[in-house]
């Protein structure tokens, strides 16, 4: 039986210790408590996570971080885990499923050009305020081999979610997605990501929250583009998953730290976006806990003009 | 009288060529496949 700690008790950390409960040695702490000794340490804190990962490093564990902020993100990768040991770098959303979906996606590809990232919703209320802060900082997107800095809440582009989410205005924002992705497919030529925000979350990004966050958010959607050649042929996959963030990103924190414990990661700092992480037993995991993945099919329908 | 007969001759032409584009148009069928469909992990074979 494998022990599993799982530091932060919000919306993510709660979950996260159901989806591990079942036969295992699971407990949940707050970010202040003392930690009891285990194999597994998964941090569903608000960020920064670094400095609790080194904490837990130290100590032995694994560790399966959930952050999605790009400052904690970075230092994240700097980490350094002792030999033998894991840091699984933004096991959630989107970061998270969404490298997993880019992995699967570019098997349909002989040449993969861009990876393009969007999601709708936000989990908890700390997830809600750094959607917040997303918006109001700049983005970062990966273009023809150079970094591109651009303000957080322009780009609008309409893009299609899973039912029965739907389609959303998305829009340039803060997110790690691009770097994680470029680390794992150095030879696409664009990664960009995007959120879905209403005019008020735009207008409203540059100030302080003008009022309290909601406790959790009830609709939430991850989607991935890539574009590149399959043979002589241009090709577009488009993969996603409709859940509410919170549900979601406990869920892939949850199934990532069973593998883990299980030792199908390879050692040392990884995300869910590289090669060698075994990206169809964790989607195939998911699946059978109840996530519905799913492609986006083209038509061949043309038109009559 | 005049203005009438124009706005009567407009009137006219515009149906008739909305009556000719409905019957002899070729709008096409909407899309009866496509959309999201679910994604069989292990299944799912990449093409060759």
């Amino acid at each position: 039986m494998t022990s599993y700690l799982v530091v932060g008790v919000g919306a993510i950390g709660r979950r996260v210790v159901e989806h591990l409960g079942e036969g295992e040695d699971v407990m949940g702490v707050g970010r202040h408590d003392q930690w009891p000794p285990a194999e597994v340490v998964v941090l569903a804190t608000p960020s920064p996570q670094h400095e609790l990962a080194t904490r837990a490093l130290a100590s032995g564990a694994h560790v399966v971080s959930t952050s999605d902020d790009l400052d904690d993100v970075d230092a994240l990768l700097l980490v350094r885990p002792p030999d033998e040991q894991r840091l699984v770098v933004a096991a959630a959303a989107a970061p998270g499923l969404s490298g997993l979906l880019a992995r699967h996606g570019a098997t349909f590809l002989t040449q993969l050009d861009e990876i393009h990232v969007q999601s709708v919703g936000t989990g908890g209320p700390t997830c809600a305020i750094q959607h917040h802060r997303a918006l109001g900082g700049t983005s970062l997107g990966w273009h023809d081999g150079a970094w591109q800095e651009r303000p957080a809440g322009t780009g609008r582009e309409l893009c299609w979610f899973p039912e029965p989410v739907g389609a959303h205005d998305c829009y340039r924002a803060e997110l790690a997605d691009p770097v994680l992705l470029h680390r794992a497919f150095p030879e696409a030529d664009r990664i960009t990501a995007r959120v879905a925000a209403t005019r008020r979350d735009r207008l409203t990004a540059r100030l302080p929250m003008l009022r309290d966050p909601h406790p959790e958010g009830l609709v939430g959607a991850v989607r991935v583009e890539l574009r590149g050649a399959a043979g002589t042929a241009r090709e577009v996959v488009v993969l996603g998953a409709a859940q509410p963030l919170a549900g979601l990103a406990a869920l892939v924190a949850a199934e990532t730290a069973r593998q883990v414990a299980g030792g199908a990661m390879p050692p040392g700092v990884v995300t869910l976006a590289d090669a060698e992480v075994p990206t169809n037993a964790l989607l195939g995991a998911l699946a059978d806990r109840g996530l519905r993945l799913e492609r986006f099919e083209g038509t061949g329908a043309r038109t009559a003009w | 009288m005049k203005v009438f007969r124009r706005a009567l001759l407009a009137v006219g032409s515009a149906g008739i060529i909305a009556a000719v584009l409905r019957i002899r148009g070729r709008g096409g069928v909407p899309p009866q496949k496509g959309g999201w469909t679910e994604l069989r992990v292990d299944g799912e074979a990449p093409p060759a």
